[in-house]
């Protein structure tokens, strides 16, 4: 008797990522909006007095919207595409249902202009089978009671887990 | 301790931000301080230590009329633009280099420079503003200003006498 599967790129999980992404981008263009604005006020308002404080002002406005750019457009909005990306691709591509135990294995590496995977080895009645997990899904893997994986490409896209 | 990893893997756009953002809002802010020749005064001063920019705000608190902004540099300003000092409408020069840059100077009054800092008795002018070396500064008007007509860098030259 087949047990419940659990799909690791469901739509719901796409449409909630897709609005992750939306969401900080979004943020970030605001955030850049808003210290592009200060800027240009401090700038418009500088007198021969203000302009040493103003211009350490701007300075430290850009820098610091400039860095939280830089971090939450490579770290956030930079991998939140990547792994919509490798979902989409995943979705696609026809499924193989391997039974046994899974177990994660070995530590984080990432696919080259992808997402961050590690390794599974599911031991099957035939052997050990070797297989890829995204780095945020592992831990679905550590529960006792998966007893098969559904694999894509490769990469594990679905488990099923008993009663 | 992920937060600080990621920091660290893209610490070279960090800086290199850092960098461009200082030295775009330096290249806006001497832009916003500065306006054509024709409506700013140009002080500049043989010295080993000025304070630039207290001077300049002391002088802007009574402009001549027609005029917008009073700057005041020190002599290595020259190495970042040449173009300034050729425009220079008033210099402060010690008695050893006023003989070198003789052509570009002009008598405040009569003959030779106006006194301003007598090394003998240690009194001048200026001197909550300026360092001196011990020998005779002397302070000319600029052979090529374009306040000469109009009499401001003479107003000005005057009141630099007096403070």
């Amino acid at each position: 008797m087949p047990g419940n599967i659990i799909e690791l790129y469901s739509p719901e999980e796409l449409a909630r990522l897709e609005r992750r992404v939306k969401r900080h981008r979004t943020a970030l263009s605001v955030l850049a909006a808003a210290a592009l604005a200060v800027c240009i006020a401090l700038a418009a308002h500088v007198t021969t007095a203000s302009a040493p404080k103003l211009e350490l002002a701007a300075i430290a406005v850009s820098t610091l919207a400039g860095w939280v750019c830089i971090y939450d457009g490579i770290f956030i909005v930079g991998a939140g595409k990547k792994e919509l990306r490798h979902a989409e691709m995943l979705r696609t591509e026809p499924r193989v249902r391997v039974e046994g135990r899974a177990a994660v294995t070995g530590e984080r590496f990432t696919i080259r202009k992808s997402v961050g995977v590690r390794r599974v080895a599911i031991a099957t009645e035939g052997g050990i089978e070797q297989a890829l997990v995204q780095e945020n899904h592992a831990r679905l893997l550590e529960d006792p009671r998966v007893i098969a994986v559904y694999t894509a490409h490769s990469y594990v896209a679905a488990v099923e887990v008993g009663a | 301790m992920r937060v600080l990893k990621n920091i660290a893997s893209q610490l070279h756009s960090f800086v290199l931000w850092l960098l461009l953002s200082a030295i775009f809002w330096g290249w806006i802010f001497s832009r916003a301080t500065d306006t054509t020749f024709d409506k700013k005064l140009m002080v500049f001063c043989d010295v080993p230590h000025i304070e630039d920019t207290a001077l300049a705000i002391a002088l802007e608190e009574e402009l001549p009329e027609g005029i917008r902004m009073i700057q005041v540099h020190p002599f290595s300003y020259v190495m970042f633009d040449t173009v300034s000092i050729e425009h220079a409408d008033i210099l402060i020069v010690p008695a050893s280099d006023a003989g070198e840059i003789g052509a570009r100077l002009l008598p405040l009054e009569g003959e030779g420079g106006a006194p301003v800092y007598d090394p003998v008795t240690g009194q001048g002018a200026l001197l909550g503003y300026i360092t001196y070396t011990d020998e005779p500064y002397y302070l000319y008007l600029g052979a090529s200003s374009a306040h000469l007509e109009d009499g401001a860098a003479a107003q000005v030259a005057r009141r630099m006498l007096a403070m």
